[in-house]
């Protein structure tokens, strides 16, 4: 992608033993910010801040971006908000498209707040990674139901987020795209259910794999813990209860795959009530990054 | 004498294919084909372990949702290999939905039923030497998993279906085994599931109509939540299906 396209490219190599951004550029509406110091001077590790002018995403507004994360180097990746997509105009469709390469014993960790969309806001983002063995990845990709305090829940027109990650060769390792669209077949808070936020967790790469492992067993735990038995000692044929609101559906949900060969990523679903939940899952299961990438996500 | 004979054979020939092709059709969708598809409630047991299922009229959502679901993320597989029906587009279909299916528990249970589907064609419809053929030259290669969708599609484009009517059938097998498991899930009972497919049977049409025809780089989760279901099925602690 030439860079006349492009809304912004940074560029992070290992030079001398650090990690260094050795190129950015961003222009309207976007803006990288690069603190010289995110965390403490031992860590070694590059902190973007990705911004948009106004504080959020206006109709219209197409932004491309990419990032090259070298051979050896750490990036972190986040916002210092979550990303507001306001209401469209005229059917107009914001897009965003984020492109990066993680080289060779490399971490890339894309830590955003999550997307809110507005009423009839309509949204498209896609993240694309390439990756080489050794590379590794963390991605957090999120929404919620938009601004519940103004009675918005799930009132947006549409929102698709694409995430791929592909090997060197072309050939894909993961491919996920979800298409959250007003109207259809069955309406859209209908397919939500009571859940207020969705979330999706990609750890990639050997140096997560403690983080994966530990991310397992504590989903594993929690949710064996609040699931029933489906079917003996049920009689769900009884007449259901007129006051039944579902009282005991967990109000986060999460649940882990494997994927990949060796089973080298992991990734896990959440669907929750609240925005704070999630946050506390979070900051909870991704505690372990800090001695990588000097500060602790989400805190 | 012999060119009557002769005509007479010419001129069966259409129709006599006409009514084999709708044999090896209901061949096809019938559930009795050995496809291990009674081991899969396509997070039906999961949802009821979620508390998501409190009476039949959350079956009845859920029974739509998993059809909507089917129809965005897998529709274009099976169109896709109806259109094709080669060893190369089900290498490249299978491998794509390998990478998208990232649920484990939904992605083993695609792989259990693809294989044993092409296993069932290839044995069964030797009029067709390339299901054999095909499925010889991938087994054991570790570069295709068989899955699902894209095997649907492909058989159906070998016997000669339509890919419209692929696509629909795919969309009746899903319906038929999501209500089968309710069955068995003692949420409904036999007569009461029939009712409910015959009621459904629109909506599955317009499942139909709306994702049909559209290539596999489309594909899509259109209920996100469904997905995060099904992967809670390995944390259930007795379970009657595998997925």
């Amino acid at each position: 992608m030439e860079t006349g396209t492009k809304s912004g490219e940074v560029r992070v190599e290992k030079v001398g033993g650090k990690s260094m951004v050795t190129k950015c550029f961003s222009k309207y509406p976007l803006k990288f910010i690069i603190p010289k110091k995110a965390g403490p001077s031992k860590t070694d590790s590059v902190w973007i801040y990705s911004l948009t002018y106004g504080g959020g995403i206006v109709s219209g507004d197409v932004i491309s971006s990419g990032l090259y994360v070298g051979d050896g180097s750490t990036t972190v990746l986040t916002t210092q908000a979550s990303t507001k997509v306001y209401k469209s105009l005229g059917s107009k469709c914001s897009e965003q498209l984020f492109e990066a390469e993680i080289g060779s014993d490399a971490l890339l960790v894309v830590i955003p707040d999550p997307v809110t969309c507005f009423s009839t806001a309509r949204y498209s983002q896609k993240q694309v990674f390439r990756v080489v063995p050794g590379s590794s990845l963390v991605l957090v990709d999120w929404i919620t139901s938009g601004r519940h305090e103004s009675g918005e829940v799930w009132d947006f027109n549409l929102y698709k987020s694409t995430n791929n990650i592909f090997f060197s060769d072309g050939q894909p390792l993961f491919l996920d795209t979800v298409l959250l669209e007003q109207g259809g077949i069955a309406p859209l808070a209908e397919r939500m259910q009571d859940y207020r936020v969705i979330a999706m967790v990609v750890l990639l790469g050997p140096k997560l794999r403690h983080v994966q492992i530990r991310i397992q067993e504590d989903v594993k735990t929690m949710m064996s813990g609040q699931l029933r038995v489906s079917f003996s000692s049920l009689n769900c044929r009884k007449k259901p209860n007129p006051h039944n609101t579902s009282p005991d559906k967990p109000a986060l949900v999460a649940s882990c795959s494997a994927f990949g060969p060796k089973r080298v990523g992991v990734v896990v679903r959440i669907a929750s009530m609240t925005t704070e939940s999630v946050y506390s899952f979070l900051r909870h299961q991704l505690e372990d990054l800090e001695p990588l990438i000097g500060l602790s996500p989400y805190c | 004498m012999a060119d009557e004979m002769e005509i007479g054979h010419v001129s069966k020939k259409p129709a006599h294919a006409a009514s084999s092709l709708q044999w090896s059709q209901w061949q096809l969708l019938d559930s009795i084909l050995p496809t291990g598809g009674f081991a899969h409630s396509f997070g039906l047991e999961a949802a009821i372990g979620t508390h998501m299922i409190g009476g039949s009229e959350d079956l009845r959502t859920f029974v739509v949702h998993v059809l909507e679901n089917s129809g965005s993320l897998l529709l274009p597989f099976v169109y896709s290999a109806s259109k094709s029906p080669d060893a190369n587009t089900l290498h490249n279909l299978d491998r794509m939905l390998d990478a998208m299916l990232t649920n484990e528990v939904g992605r083993k249970a695609s792989v259990a039923q693809g294989s044993a589907l092409i296993r069932v064609a290839s044995a069964a419809f030797l009029e067709i030497p390339s299901l054999k053929m095909i499925r010889e030259r991938f087994l054991g290669s570790g570069t295709v998993c068989f899955h699902h969708a894209p095997v649907f599609g492909l058989i159906c484009g070998l016997i000669g279906l339509d890919s419209e009517t692929s696509q629909r059938a795919y969309v009746f097998i899903t319906m038929r085994d999501v209500i089968s498991a309710a069955t068995r899930l003692n949420l409904i009972g036999p007569l009461g599931a029939a009712v409910l497919q015959h009621q459904i049977s629109d909506v599955a049409e317009a499942v139909v109509e709306k994702w049909k025809n559209r290539a596999a780089d489309e594909a899509c989760q259109t209920v996100p939540l469904l997905d995060t279901i099904q992967g809670c099925h390995a944390y259930l602690f007795s379970r009657l299906f595998c997925s």
